[in-house]
């Protein structure tokens, strides 16, 4: 394969606890995202998907293991060259959308950019054009606290894509949603992926969500138990995952 | 657990939260004990019974301000204090506590703060009162003896407003939790939904406000009669209506502008900052206001006192000029007194001049009452030769007067109208206005007018003249040794000594250090009150700041958006201060005849010291408090 690699994990462990009390959450992890892929990773709670998540988005450090993002190391990285990876090769999307309630939608989603002296006229254009895309045209100018769940996760995927990161993670992102809105953003995010305009790594234990993903792994007890991938029929690849869960019999939330 | 150790307990915990609230609480405490006790002290008594009477009345005015101040500045603190509890506390009501009992639990909590604020009042103040003293004896230029004391009844009487004040607050804080309801208590921070502003109601706030404002520095600065006081009022009231209008409209306004224009918003860290600050405005504008009022009462203050300080000094040189004056019905008698005199004293300088006395009726109306004298001009300029003193009045016609005038402490009348007078019936033109104390003390208290030499010798025919003879001494403390003599002597009608040690001002000298200490009060205040306010909606951005980091924004970036969002809330209402305290000190200038000007830019410069440190200590806090250092994020 001659795409580009996004993100190489290799042989990944974490401990929580002090010594002589530790829990190992991750017991050895590799995974390799490429290009453009679209990966879920599933799995029951406790299954360490939110600590894999929190080390690949440089908010957490790993015990042992190396996570190169882009080529380079950022288990070895120093803080201000971390929020600098954060704030260039990452977009971030949160279950609890983490917009700001204080500026409107617009400036919520420009925000990044704005910061980064991006000059102003690019920022208003860009935030136009993916405005575009999530259907939030008419909302740019309202506050959060005047939009739907829905419509503030869209306004926050926005403003993950807005300074075209090499990956996106996405942390359950529909889990406040309403199956309806939570298809509209799964929609829209398969179309930008298609459209080779991202790369997303998303946690999720909806089956649904994760049936929107080119990939899904599913780890269990701090291990990839298996890697399922996408035929040409999402609601085939979908049964198999409620098959693999139902197989696997934990609690998947 | 009961209930009382359980708010000791929270108490306890949360101490650190509490300090900014325990020392400015502390320290209004201080400030009124200190007076008391000084209302109290030796100091007084040595003054002088007239002397310790008028200061009593300052130091009760005084303590009045304060306890107003005191008031609001309670009021204030509390209230910010407990919505900042408020969330932590509605946590009980999902442990089943009663709105009562977390009302309760409040109390207890509040009055535990009180109670340490209180005694540290009172120790610190106890600690510093022979300080503070010794101040403001130092500087009031007032020689007394000064001794260590503590009087129990300022304690008490400080102690006993102080909590009277203190738990009209905690009391108005009790019922405000018994009767808020559970959703109340838990979302008290989270009343974010008017985010902006109605811009056609700030428009119209805003016009209005600018109106309103201008409306009151014309009045400050307009110059008139009587009703100058009447104007003062109106200002002051206009100016502080004004300030508030501007805060709640043209501010928000001009922010609102800037953030709809998003090629402007988007670049640098104004998206952070001027969103933020718009978020924050509709809370804060009335803390902004407040601050601007009390900054321009302080460098209002401050001008009072310096302006009193120095119209004392002028009174007391205006009233000094002489040691002695001698009335006789005979002129020509410069040796004889000055040899009478000589025998005890050297005489520094001496000066003669005749006058005419002219009975009020003869007058026209502002005269009849009292009796005034006319002297002639060549002699007048005579007596300035002598005298040392300087002469530039013009040549008066035979129908022209110059109002030999005198200095007073604070002239509600700032315009210079010159008026007629009427003398036999006939109306003198007063051309001109002096307040060069030629005649000394005389000359405040009697009104004189200086008439030309031909006019001086026609009237003089009709009226008795009078001979004055003026005398300054070396050695002022010596001038008793002399009085008896002059008064012995078969010539002599009367006689003016005048004793610079014997001051019916002196009170007024107290004035100076209480206005200065004044005005460090309402600057330390207002610091402290953005200080408090910033250190407290620092808590609040926790979240904001931490969703911030989690997208990726570095902490330089952060605190650079913080840096300007705190500059602006500290510049702001010191510009408008600094332009409104420019009307205020003028007007005052007026009432006073002083120049204030350099006055007026040393407080303002002092207040931006003051704001700098403040400034430089909130960004800090601030970052802390929001969390910006912190490494965990989840």
């Amino acid at each position: 394969m001659d795409k580009k690699k996004v993100v190489e994990i290799k042989g990944l462990v974490k401990n929580y606890g002090t010594r002589g009390f530790q829990t190992r959450v991750l017991k050895g992890i590799d995974l390799t995202i490429y290009e453009n892929d679209f990966i879920a990773i599933m799995g029951p709670s406790g299954s360490g998907k939110t600590t894999l998540l929190n080390i690949l988005s440089t908010i957490d450090k790993p015990t042992q293991g190396t996570v190169l993002l882009d080529g380079k190391d950022v288990t070895k990285l120093k803080n201000e060259e971390l929020s600098q990876i954060r704030r260039d090769k990452i977009g971030f999307i949160f279950q609890d959308y983490n917009l700001l309630d204080t500026m409107t939608l617009q400036d919520n989603i420009a925000l990044p950019l704005s910061l980064n002296g991006v000059s102003s006229q690019v920022c208003i254009s860009k935030c136009q054009t993916l405005a575009q895309i999530f259907g939030l045209k008419e909302h740019l100018k309202k506050y959060p606290y005047q939009l739907s769940g829905g419509q503030k996760q869209r306004g926050a995927t926005c403003r993950a894509l807005i300074s075209e990161p090499e990956i996106i993670f996405a942390d359950e992102p529909t889990g406040a949603l309403d199956s309806k809105s939570s298809r509209d953003l799964l929609e829209r995010l398969k179309m930008v992926n298609d459209e080779g305009k991202a790369t997303i790594l998303m946690v999720t234990h909806d089956a649904l969500s994760a049936s929107y993903a080119k990939d899904v792994y599913i780890l269990s007890d701090g291990m990839v138990k298996c890697r399922l991938t996408r035929g040409d029929s999402r609601k085939e690849f979908y049964d198999r995952i409620i098959d693999m869960q139902v197989s696997m019999g934990s609690d998947f939330s | 657990m009961n209930l009382a150790k359980l708010s000791f307990m929270n108490f306890k915990a949360s101490f650190k939260n509490y300090v900014s609230l325990i020392v400015s609480l502390a320290f209004t405490v201080l400030i009124i004990f200190n007076f008391f006790n000084l209302m109290d002290s030796s100091v007084m008594e040595s003054l002088g019974k007239i002397n310790s009477q008028n200061i009593k009345i300052v130091i009760q005015c005084v303590i009045v301000v304060l306890c107003c101040f005191m008031f609001f500045f309670i009021w204030y603190a509390t209230n910010v204090f407990l919505t900042k509890r408020k969330k932590e506390i509605g946590v009980y009501v999902f442990m089943g506590l009663t709105n009562q009992r977390i009302g309760k639990l409040y109390m207890l909590e509040t009055m535990m703060i009180g109670l340490v604020a209180l005694i540290m009042g009172i120790g610190f103040g106890i600690l510093i009162s022979q300080l503070f003293t010794m101040i403001l004896v130092t500087i009031s230029d007032i020689e007394v003896n000064l001794s260590f004391e503590i009087s129990l009844s300022a304690i008490l009487w400080s102690g006993l407003i102080y909590f009277i004040v203190y738990m009209i607050f905690v009391f108005k804080g009790y019922i405000n939790l018994v009767s808020s309801s559970v959703l109340d208590m838990v979302s008290a921070n989270r009343q974010n939904e008017y985010v902006k502003q109605n811009k056609v109601i700030l428009f119209l706030k805003a016009i209005l406000g600018i109106m309103i404002l201008i409306l009151g520095y014309y009045y400050a600065i307009k110059e008139g009669g009587m009703e100058t006081m009447a104007n003062a009022l109106l200002a002051v009231v206009l100016v502080i209506i004004g300030v508030y209008l501007l805060f709640g409209g043209f501010i928000p306004l001009v922010y609102q502008t800037l953030a709809s224009n998003k090629r402007f918003l988007y670049k640098k860290q104004r998206t952070l900052w001027i969103n933020q600050i718009i978020f924050r405005m509709k809370k804060n504008y009335r803390t902004y206001a407040i601050v601007t009022v009390l900054m321009i009462c302080a460098v209002t203050a401050l001008a009072t006192g310096v302006a009193m300080h120095e119209r004392c000094q002028m009174i007391h040189d205006f009233e000094n000029v002489y040691t002695y004056q001698i009335f006789s019905q005979k002129d020509n008698l410069q040796n004889e007194f000055t040899k009478v005199i000589e025998e005890h004293n050297d005489i520094q300088y001496s000066s003669y001049i005749e006058m005419l006395q002219v009975e009020g009726s003869f007058a026209s109306t502002t005269h009849q009452k009292n009796t005034f004298a006319l002297i002639p001009y060549s002699q007048l300029k005579e007596l300035a030769q002598d005298s040392h003193q300087t002469f530039e009045l013009k040549q008066p016609q035979d129908d022209e007067v110059i109002d030999l005038s005198h200095q007073y402490i604070l002239s509600l009348i700032t315009t210079d109208e010159l008026e007629d007078i009427q003398i036999q019936n006939q109306v003198y033109n007063t051309i001109q206005r002096t307040t060069v104390p030629y005649l000394g003390y005389l000359q405040e208290q009697v009104s004189f007018y200086c008439v030309s030499d031909d006019e001086y010798q026609r009237l003089k025919s009709t009226e008795t003249s009078l001979y004055v003879y003026n005398y300054k001494i070396e050695n002022t403390k010596m001038l008793n040794e002399s009085t008896e003599d002059i008064q012995q002597h078969q010539d002599c009608a009367g006689l003016i000594k005048v004793d610079p040690q014997n001051d019916s001002n002196q009170w007024i000298k107290m004035l100076y250090p209480v206005c200065i200490f004044m005005f460090m009060v309402f600057i330390f205040a207002s610091g402290s009150i953005i200080f408090m306010k910033l250190y407290n909606d620092a808590f609040e951005e926790k979240e904001r700041y931490r969703v911030l980091r989690k997208i990726g924004i570095g902490t330089k970036t952060l605190r650079a958006g913080v840096q300007k969002e705190l500059l602006l809330t500290y510049i702001v209402p010191f510009l408008l201060m600094s332009l409104s305290s420019y009307f205020s000190v003028h007007a005052l200038a007026n009432m006073m005849q002083t120049d204030l000007l350099s006055v007026n830019i040393l407080s303002v410069g002092v207040i931006a010291i003051f704001f700098v440190i403040c400034y430089g200590l909130s960004v800090v806090i601030y970052c802390q408090n929001a969390g910006i250092y912190e490494k965990r994020m989840s």
